[in-house]
C-alpha cells in the first residue's frame, strides 16, 4: 500500500509530465532531425485514414507501439493511454450490444478506435523524444512565424512553474477550505469537492503567472527578440545546427517502404 | 571635452495613463568604470531612472518624456532599444523571468543570436567563462539554484559585451552567501573587465563593501551623488528616509563619535574604529542570558527523512533523520542556505507533503491520520510566495475564507476585524491582494495564516524580497503573531530577523540539523555559522572581532553597553 502511494504521488506525476515534455535526449528518435520527425509523424497519422482493413491498422498499432517503447515513453502516459483505449473498447461493446448490433458494427467502431490510437501513440513517441527547442526550430524552419515558435518553447519552459504554482494553490484551498464531513458512497462527496477545488485553483494560477510574465515581455525587448523577428541573418544562424543526415533519410525511407509494403501486402493475404 | 559615459539632463517621465511624474528633473553623470549604487525609498524612481538608460523608456514604456539622455555618445531617446541594449545590459530583480531558454548556454546565447552575431556561441561561452559557469552550460534552467540563475541572467546580459551593466536589487531574492558571490563577480567585471556597474540596492553593507559611488534618489530626482564613504555617513538623512546605513555606521553615529568628518562603513573600519573596547563593555555582554526552553510540547518530528527522485532518476535525500520538538511560547528561526531542506521540513510539519520516513505529532497525535483540512485547525503554513495564499479576490475574503468554510464566520468576526487592524489591513480589505505592493502582500499573507487561529504557525521566508522598511515592519508583525499562536516557526535568510525576533534558531545543512540553540549562542559559534554559509548581522561580527563574548545582537544593545561601559570606565 505505502509503496503504491509513493509511486503514485503528486511528485511522481509531476516528474513524469516533465520528462515527457522536455524529451528524452538519448533515445533513437531523439537523434533524428526534428523536421524529419514531424514529416514522419504526419505521414504515420494520416495514412490510417485511407484504409478500413483492420489487419493493416493492427500492424500499425504494433509498429507505433514498438517505437513508443524504444522512445522510453513514461509508464504514466502509456498507462493513461491504454486505460483510455481499453475503456473505449468496453464502451463500444456495451453500445453495440445495447442497440442489438452484431460483429460488423463492432468492427467498424473498432477500426475507428484503432486509427485514433495510432495517432496518439505516434504523437507520444515523437513528442516525448523531441526537445521542445527542436520542435520550435523545426516549426520555424517550416515557415511558421517566429513568435509562434517561441511561444511553443516558452510554453514548455513555463510548464514546471505552472505545475508548482497550481499545486501550491491547490494546497492552499485544501488547507483553508473544508471538505464534506461524510465521504459519501465510494467517496463521491470527496470527489466532487476535489473536482471543485481543481477548477477553482486554475484562476489564481493564471493570474499569478500572467503577472510575473510582465518582466519576461520587457526582457524580451532588451534581449533583442523583436529585432530577431525582422532579421534574416538571425533566423539563419538560429537554425543552422539542423542538418538532415543519412540516418534521417534511411528512417523516413524505411518507414515509407514499410507502409507501402503493408498497404499492398496485407490486403493481398487477407482478401 | 570629455563626455561622461551616461549623461542625463533634467529628465522628466510619466508612465502612460498616469497623471503623476515619476522622474521630475533627474540629472546625473556616470563616468566609465564606476561602480555606482543607487538608493532611495520605494517609489522614488530608481528603476525608472535605470530604464531610461537602456531605452525601455521611452521606447517600450511610451509615456510622456522630457529632457535628454545620452549613453556612450548615443542619444537615448532617438536610438532604438536594439542599439542601446548593446551598450547597457540589464538584470531584473525577478531575474528568473528573464531566463527564456531551456539550457544555460542557450539562454546566454539568446541575445547575441537575436542580434544575428555570427560568433554568438563564442560570445556566450566567453560570458560563461568569466562568471565561472562553464560547468553548468548544458544544465537545464529549472535545475539551477537561485544564485546560479542570477549568474546566468548576468551572463545573458554580459554576452552582448555591453560597457554598462545594471543590476536591480541583486540581494533581494538570494541568501547572503550567494549574494556575496554575485557581488564578488560584479567587482571582477568592474575591475578586471572595465565594465561600469550600476546596482539598485537596499543593503548598505554590500554597498559599503563593493560600490565606490552612491546616488540617492528622492521624489523622482537625483538628490546627490557622492563617494560611498561620504554618502553612507549621512546617517540621519538616510535613516529619515528609511534607509539603514551599515550597523557599524549606525553604532558610531549613535555614540556620536565622528572622526575626520566621517564614520566607519565597513566591518574592518569598524573594528579599528572601536578598538580597543573597554573591558567593562565586554563584562556587560557577559550578563546577557537567554530564556529557557518551554516544556509544553506543541509539535514534534521524530526521525523524519525525505527522499525524492531527480529527473535523472537518482535518489536524493532532502531531509535526513530529523528529530525536533517544539514547545509553547517558542519563536523559532529555521536557517540554512537554499536547498538545505527548510521548506520541505515546514511542509512536512504542515502535513502538505508526506515524508518518506518518520513521524510527526501534534500534541502527541500522529498527523499521518489527520486530513489536511483538519490539521490546519492546529497547524498553518504560509507559502514563501505570498500570492499563493491569495485564493479569493479581496483581502477581506481571503482573511475570512477559513472561518467561512468552517461555518463560523459570525463567531470569528470580532477576531478577524481585530486582526485586520493589528496587521494594518483595514484600508486594503476591499482590494485584490495580488495587486498590492510586496510589503502589503506579505502582511496580508501572514494575517491569512494567523486568521486560521493555529496553535503552530509556519512561515516560509516572510521577509524575502522586501526592502528594509517593509522588513522591519514584518519583524514587528511577527512579534504580534505570538499573541495568537503558541509556536511560530519561520524559515529565513534574514539574520537581523533571527537576532531581533527568534528565541531559538535551528541551522540546517544538506537535510540535517547542525545547530539548535539560542541566536546568541549560534552567532558566537563562528565555526558553525561559517560551515552553514550564514552571514550574521554586522554588529555580531564586530563584537566577535572586538572580543565581546557573548556577542551583541543589535546596534541598540551594543550602543547601550558602550554608553554604560564608558560611564563605568570614567568611574574606575
Amino acid at each position: 500500500m505505502s509503496a503504491w502511494r509513493e509511486k503514485l504521488s503528486v511528485e511522481y506525476v509531476k516528474m513524469e509530465l516533465m520528462k515527457t515534455a522536455i524529451g528524452n535526449r538519448d533515445t533513437f528518435l531523439a537523434q533524428l532531425d526534428p523536421r524529419i520527425l514531424i514529416i514522419w509523424y504526419l505521414a504515420v497519422s494520416i495514412v490510417p485514414w485511407f484504409t478500413f482493413n483492420e489487419w493493416i491498422l493492427f500492424t500499425l498499432v504494433v509498429f507505433t507501439s514498438i517505437l513508443a517503447i524504444i522512445s522510453k515513453v513514461s509508464p504514466l502516459i502509456l498507462g493513461l493511454l491504454s486505460f483510455g483505449v481499453v475503456s473505449e473498447i468496453g464502451w463500444i461493446t456495451v453500445v453495440v450490444l445495447f442497440f442489438g448490433g452484431d460483429i460488423t458494427a463492432f468492427l467498424a467502431l473498432l477500426t475507428f478506435t484503432m486509427k485514433i490510437t495510432i495517432m496518439s501513440i505516434a504523437s507520444i513517441a515523437v513528442f516525448a523524444s523531441m526537445d521542445p527547442e527542436k520542435l520550435s526550430d523545426a516549426l520555424i524552419s517550416f515557415g511558421v512565424p517566429a513568435q509562434f515558435g517561441f511561444g511553443v518553447s516558452y510554453g514548455y519552459r513555463m510548464l514546471p512553474i505552472l505545475l508548482d504554482e497550481y499545486q501550491h494553490i491547490f494546497q492552499s484551498f485544501l488547507m483553508r477550505g473544508k471538505g464534506p464531513e461524510k465521504k459519501g458512497v465510494l467517496g463521491w462527496r470527496m470527489a466532487v469537492y476535489y473536482g471543485k477545488i481543481m477548477v477553482l485553483a486554475f484562476y489564481p494560477m493564471i493570474l499569478n503567472v500572467a503577472k510575473r510574465t510582465r518582466t519576461t515581455v520587457e526582457a524580451l525587448e532588451v534581449r533583442g527578440f523583436p529585432y530577431s523577428l525582422h532579421s534574416k541573418e538571425a533566423k539563419k544562424q538560429k537554425l543552422s545546427y539542423m542538418k538532415v543526415g543519412a540516418g534521417d533519410l534511411v528512417f523516413l525511407g524505411g518507414t515509407m517502404c514499410f507502409l507501402l509494403m503493408i498497404f499492398s501486402g496485407i490486403p493481398y493475404f487477407t482478401a | 571635452m570629455t563626455q561622461a559615459l551616461i549623461q542625463m539632463n533634467d529628465v522628466h517621465f510619466r508612465y502612460p495613463g498616469s497623471e503623476e511624474w515619476v522622474l521630475k528633473g533627474a540629472s546625473l553623470e556616470v563616468e566609465k568604470g564606476e561602480f555606482l549604487a543607487i538608493i532611495g525609498n520605494n517609489g522614488s524612481g530608481k528603476s525608472t531612472l535605470c530604464k531610461a538608460m537602456n531605452g525601455l523608456i521611452p521606447h517600450y514604456y511610451a509615456g510622456d518624456v522630457k529632457g535628454a539622455v545620452s549613453v556612450n555618445g548615443k542619444e537615448a531617446f532617438t536610438s532604438a532599444v536594439a542599439v542601446l541594449s548593446q551598450e547597457v545590459g540589464y538584470v531584473y530583480q525577478d531575474f528568473e523571468q528573464q531566463l527564456m531558454r531551456p539550457t544555460v548556454l542557450d539562454d546566454v546565447a539568446f541575445a547575441p543570436l537575436n542580434f544575428g552575431k555570427p560568433d554568438y556561441k563564442e560570445k556566450a561561452l566567453w560570458a560563461l567563462e568569466i562568471l565561472d559557469l562553464m560547468h553548468l552550460k548544458d544544465q537545464s534552467i529549472w535545475s539551477l539554484s537561485g544564485g546560479q540563475k542570477h549568474l546566468t541572467a548576468i551572463a545573458g546580459a554580459l554576452a552582448l559585451d555591453p560597457g554598462i551593466i545594471i543590476v536591480d536589487e541583486p540581494v533581494a531574492q538570494l541568501d547572503p552567501y550567494h549574494a556575496k558571490k554575485i557581488y564578488e563577480k560584479l567587482k571582477e567585471l568592474n575591475e578586471k573587465h572595465g565594465k561600469t556597474i550600476i546596482v539598485i540596492e537596499h543593503h548598505t553593507e554590500f554597498i559599503a563593501d563593493y560600490a565606490r559611488t552612491l546616488l540617492l534618489m528622492k521624489d523622482g530626482q537625483v538628490n546627490w551623488k557622492l563617494p560611498v564613504h561620504e554618502g553612507l555617513s549621512r546617517v540621519q538623512e538616510l535613516m529619515g528616509l528609511g534607509i539603514y546605513p551599515p550597523q557599524v555606521t549606525q553604532l558610531a553615529a549613535g555614540l556620536n563619535e565622528q572622526r575626520n568628518m566621517s564614520y566607519p562603513i565597513t566591518l574592518e573600519q569598524g573594528v579599528s574604529f572601536f578598538q580597543p573596547i573597554p573591558k567593562e563593555v565586554r563584562a556587560l555582554s557577559r550578563q546577557m542570558v537567554n530564556g529557557e526552553k518551554n516544556a509544553l510540547k506543541t509539535i514534534e518530528a521524530e526521525d523524519v527523512s525525505h527522499h525524492v527522485r531527480t529527473m535523472a532518476g537518482d535518489k536524493k535525500t532532502i531531509l535526513n533523520n530529523i528529530s525536533l520538538t517544539f514547545g509553547e511560547g517558542e519563536k523559532v528561526a529555521l536557517v540554512g542556505t537554499n536547498g538545505a531542506g527548510k521548506t520541505t521540513l515546514l511542509k512536512a510539519l504542515a502535513g502538505l507533503s508526506r515524508p518518506s520516513d518518520g513521524e510527526i505529532r501534534v500534541e502527541g497525535n500522529p498527523i499521518r491520520k489527520i486530513r489536511v483540512s483538519d490539521l490546519s485547525d492546529h497547524v498553518a503554513y504560509v507559502f514563501q510566495n505570498p500570492e499563493e495564499m491569495m485564493i479569493q479576490d479581496t483581502v477581506e475574503k481571503d482573511l475570512s475564507f477559513f472561518s467561512r468554510s468552517r461555518g463560523r464566520l459570525e463567531k470569528d468576526q470580532a477576531f478577524l476585524s481585530e486582526l485586520s487592524t493589528s496587521f494594518n489591513l483595514h484600508d486594503l480589505s476591499k482590494r485584490d491582494a495580488r495587486l498590492l505592493s510586496g510589503g502589503q502582500q506579505r502582511r496580508s499573507s501572514m494575517a491569512i495564516g494567523v486568521a486560521m487561529r493555529p496553535m503552530v504557525l509556519l512561515l516560509d521566508e516572510p521577509t524575502a524580497s522586501l526592502d528594509i522598511v517593509s522588513r522591519r515592519e514584518m519583524t514587528r508583525m511577527l512579534h504580534k503573531t505570538s499573541d495568537h499562536c503558541k509556536t511560530v516557526i519561520v524559515a529565513t535568510h534574514d539574520m537581523e530577523l533571527v537576532a531581533e525576533w527568534a528565541t531559538r534558531v535551528i541551522v540546517m545543512e544538506e537535510g540535517e540539523v547542525i545547530f539548535d540553540g539560542s541566536p546568541r549562542s549560534l552567532f558566537q559559534d563562528e565555526k558553525t555559522w561559517k560551515k552553514a554559509n550564514l552571514r550574521p548581522p554586522q554588529i555580531v561580527e564586530l563584537s566577535l572581532q572586538l572580543g565581546c563574548k557573548p556577542v551583541f545582537l543589535s546596534v541598540k544593545e551594543m550602543e547601550e553597553a558602550m554608553k554604560v561601559g564608558a560611564a563605568l570606565e570614567c568611574m574606575a
